[in-house]
């Protein structure tokens, strides 16, 4: 690794050190010497193709790339070496060794200089051959490049201009020399389209970043031809010869290819190629089409009013002005439909749902399944914030103390001041900022009226949770007044009862004092008795033991007769006490009204409820409201998540029901 | 007489055994829970254990469950439960057995009748509170229970309190004879095997009520 390294810098150096050097043989090559635009075109390329292929031989030197950029550069610049070298020579007349060589370079070198690049294109972009199948290609394009180039270099053909001149090496018999370089170029074309085939059986459908590092480097190809239409323009316009003016585009061009390489292979900002493209189009498209108007406008209205009149200029500029914005987002939208589908989908969904919300058949808390869809995420979770809390709470109003650590991607999520949560999304997304807050932005509104409706929802809980446990405390305030009494005050009086009795014992029979004992005794006796259904209409005792023996005594103690069908189940101590309440207010109203007939109790366990009745056979037509205990029960069952019902038609008697949640 | 007594409630602990002696019974061992009640009875075999319903440590039934095992332990020893409440359910279960007695605490304070529940138990008879044989006869008023008179269903609740023949007649001032006949009354309308003057007679009245 270190190695690797080492061996980048020093190819980087070297690479750089030589551009001084071949400037200064330039300098002394006279009539040789190379024109400033060649110059820049070729110096742009190398210094593109040298930074982009040193930043990648640095950061991943077991991917090629890096290197055959490097080796792109090098191999331009022994081009310019070669030309200058063999210039130098013939404008000083100096007798330098293989000037020959040097000329013959110029003629037939350029055969190297896009072998890197084709070889990019079948290890583009992780370094690696599609599959194993490639090998021959790989070949092929080796001993073609090779003979292409031995056989031209070792031919007796003419060298080109500047150096027609300088006798060819003529090595090979003029045949053999033939052969080879033409069969060589034959190959050469094959390897093209075999390149050209291994980039599409790569990319044949690519999804995410495949995707993306094809579109950098296609975008960036396709400025090349973007280049020689404005290099052509130019030179056109300005009358120019070409030169430093129209060789720039190109430059660009191949920096820009260079860049979107570098882009790929490192995968830094890759999804920005989305916006990137619909940038360049939105706003490529709507210069040309306002441009367009604006000329139109001004032709005709320019023939119409005559010329130098302004007010065809005007009315061109105030309809290009008040065109500017829908036309964008029309022209947005249609790009976004070619060119950048997700995003287009994805607002797509988002609107949908919009509509949906607004005519009631979706739920604003679906917002966060929405996202998912819309953004191709189904690890994505949306966390509302509940300021109040200062907390995350989830779509059903449950608190999360702590987001979940997956997914890892986080993005806040606020509509102007306003904080509304957090998106918990597939880190990839983050790269694509284009497509995460557009939707976002989009599903705003959508996201603010969940949150608020989380909010209340969540407060809700808090409160009927409140209401339950006010019930449950009231509920064990009631049991420890009945221990109180029962076990206190009522025990008291006993011993005191005692007291007065071991007294009477001591006492003649005939004592006065004795008879003031017993009465005193005897209302002693009747305070206890009191005492103790005062403590029992707190909280029975039998409660202790369960409904149905609570319930049972409840029947027994009733001056009518009393039929109890109940189930042995144990509840939560709240869930009994109410149940059990709310039979005693029935059985004293069915008492009341029932007429004399039977009376019937039940209680069971029936879906996850607690179903207890209390039914009389009486005149019925008895109303919940009515003046009964039960309004100040309903409460208590309410609170507790359940109902109660009455149903008395006159003459049918009546049934009190009460279901209480028992799960 | 000799008894063990065992209530948490130091006041009316010293209370029932006075009472105890006063009535001239000896009060072997005072405890305050069911742990030292459960030795002190093994440890003096009384003729009466009289035992609080709620105790340390959870005050619920620990009495309930000690007053159990002293059946299947020492069964011959009358066991007395006293309770703050009443609990119909399992007071019935109690007395059911012989040797039993259920009673509300402060039946102490009417000391005669306390006593002569006592005696009854300990001699292997039973007491029931007349408040749980109130709430078993008054449950059914309108049925069969409707056919006896007025004098029939009191003879029948004291039955069910556990009272002999004898005890029915002091209580209602009626010579034994005539309690003898109402008693035969009550039973041959309610369809209850004649038994004599005991225990099974008790039992047939109590499962009686409780089937009602």
């Amino acid at each position: 690794m270190r190695g690797r390294r080492l061996l980048a810098w020093v190819v980087t150096g070297l690479i750089v050190a030589s551009v001084p050097a071949i400037l200064l043989l330039d300098s002394k090559a006279g009539s040789y010497s190379l024109d400033a635009g060649e110059v820049v075109l070729n110096l742009g390329a190398v210094v593109a193709l040298t930074s982009v292929g040193a930043v990648l031989a640095l950061k991943v030197p077991r991917n090629p790339i890096g290197w055959l950029l490097l080796a792109s550069a090098a191999i331009a610049l022994l081009g310019g070496f070669a030309y200058t070298y063999a210039g130098y020579a013939l404008n000083g007349g100096h007798d330098l060794p293989g000037v020959r060589v040097a000329a013959a370079w110029n003629t037939w070198g350029w055969a190297l200089q896009f072998a890197g690049l084709v070889a990019i294109a079948f290890v583009f972009p992780d370094g690696r051959l599609p599959s194993r199948r490639w090998r021959p290609a790989v070949i092929v394009g080796a001993v073609s490049f090779t003979m292409v180039l031995i056989g031209g270099m070792l031919w007796d053909e003419p060298l080109d201009a500047p150096f027609e001149e300088v006798q060819p090496l003529d090595v090979l018999p003029y045949d053999v020399a033939s052969v080879t370089h033409n069969v060589g170029l034959i190959g050469m074309i094959a390897t093209l389209v075999l390149a050209a085939l291994a980039v599409r059986s790569r990319f044949r459908g690519a999804q995410g970043e495949l995707r993306a590092q094809i579109k950098w480097v296609a975008y960036a190809a396709a400025l090349i031809p973007v280049a020689i239409i404005a290099g052509t323009i130019e030179g056109v316009v300005l009358e120019s010869e070409p030169g430093l003016l129209t060789e720039l585009p190109f430059v660009g061009a191949m920096m820009a290819l260079s860049a979107a390489i570098g882009i790929a292979v490192l995968r830094y900002r890759l999804y920005e190629i989305d916006r990137l493209i619909s940038v360049t189009l939105v706003y490529g498209a709507l210069t040309a089409i306002l441009a367009a108007a604006f000329a139109a406008i001004s032709l005709v209205g320019g023939v119409a009013l005559g010329a130098g009149s302004t007010l065809p200029t005007a009315a061109a500029t105030l309809v290009v002005a008040l065109a500017f914005r829908p036309l964008r987002a029309r022209v947005q939208t249609l790009v976004d439909r070619r060119f950048n589908r997700e995003r287009y989908e994805g607002l797509r969904r988002v609107d949908e749902f919009l509509a949906e919300i607004r005519d009631g058949r979706a739920e604003p808390e679906a917002t966060g399944a929405i996202l998912a869809e819309a953004l191709g995420d189904s690890t994505l979770r949306l966390y509302f914030w509940l300021p109040r809390d200062g907390t995350h709470a989830d779509e059903r109003g449950r608190l999360v103390a702590e987001l979940p650590p997956a997914p890892a991607g986080r993005t806040p999520v606020s509509r102007g001041e306003l904080t509304l949560g957090t998106l918990l999304h597939d880190p990839a997304l983050a790269e694509r900022p284009g497509l995460l807050d557009a939707v976002i932005v989009r599903a705003g509104l959508a996201i603010e009226i969940a949150r608020l409706r989380v909010e209340v929802r969540h407060q809700l809980a808090e409160v009927e949770e409140s209401r339950t446990r006010i019930v449950a405390a009231a509920d064990s305030e009631r049991r420890r007044l009945e221990r109180d009494l029962h076990d206190g005050a009522q025990q008291r009086l006993v011993s005191i009862g005692l007291d007065l009795r071991h007294l009477e014992q001591g006492l003649g029979s005939e004592d006065d004092t004795r008879a003031g004992l017993d009465r005193a005794v005897t209302s002693l006796t009747e305070a206890i008795s009191e005492l103790r259904e005062l403590a029992h209409g707190m909280r029975p005792a039998a409660l202790d033991g369960g409904l149905a023996p609570a319930l049972r005594e409840l029947a027994a103690r009733a001056p009518i007769p009393t039929e109890v069908v109940a189930t042995d189940e144990r509840f939560a101590d709240e869930v009994e006490a109410a149940a059990y309440f709310v039979a005693s207010e029935g059985l004293t109203n069915a008492v009341k009204h029932a007429g004399g007939g039977r009376v019937v109790m039940r209680a069971a366990r029936r879906n996850g409820r607690l179903v207890v009745s209390v039914t009389d056979r009486g005149r019925g037509g008895a109303s919940a409201t009515q003046g009964s205990g039960l309004t100040g029960l309903a409460d208590r069952v309410e609170a507790l998540g359940g109902r109660i019902d009455v149903s008395s038609e006159v003459g049918r008697g009546t049934v009190l029901a009460v279901e209480l949640p028992c799960e | 007489m000799r008894v063990v007594i065992a209530e948490d409630q130091a006041l009316l602990r010293e209370g029932l055994a006075r009472l105890f002696a006063d009535a001239g019974h000896e009060v072997l061992a005072a405890v305050d829970n069911a742990d030292r009640l459960r030795a002190a009875v093994s440890e003096h075999g009384p003729d009466l254990a009289v035992v609080d319903v709620r105790m340390p440590p959870n005050f619920t039934d620990e009495g309930i469950r000690a007053a159990h095992w002293i059946r299947d332990a020492h069964p011959e020893v009358g066991v007395l439960v006293l309770s703050q409440h009443i609990e119909a359910d399992g007071a019935v279960d109690l007395v059911s057995q012989s040797g039993f007695g259920y009673l509300l605490k402060d039946r102490v304070l009417d000391v005669d009748e306390f006593m002569d529940a006592a005696e009854r138990v300990q001699r292997g008879g039973s007491a029931l509170d007349p408040q749980v044989v109130a709430t078993l006869v008054g449950a059914d008023s309108q049925g069969e229970l409707g056919e006896l008179t007025a004098r029939e269903r009191e003879v029948l609740a004291l039955m069910a309190e556990g009272l002999t023949n004898a005890g029915i007649a002091a209580r209602l001032v009626l010579t034994e004879r005539t309690v003898e006949s109402h008693v035969r009354s009550v039973l041959a309308k309610l369809d209850l095997p004649g038994d004599e003057d005991g225990h099974r007679r008790v039992l047939a009245v109590l499962s009686y009520l409780r089937a009602q």
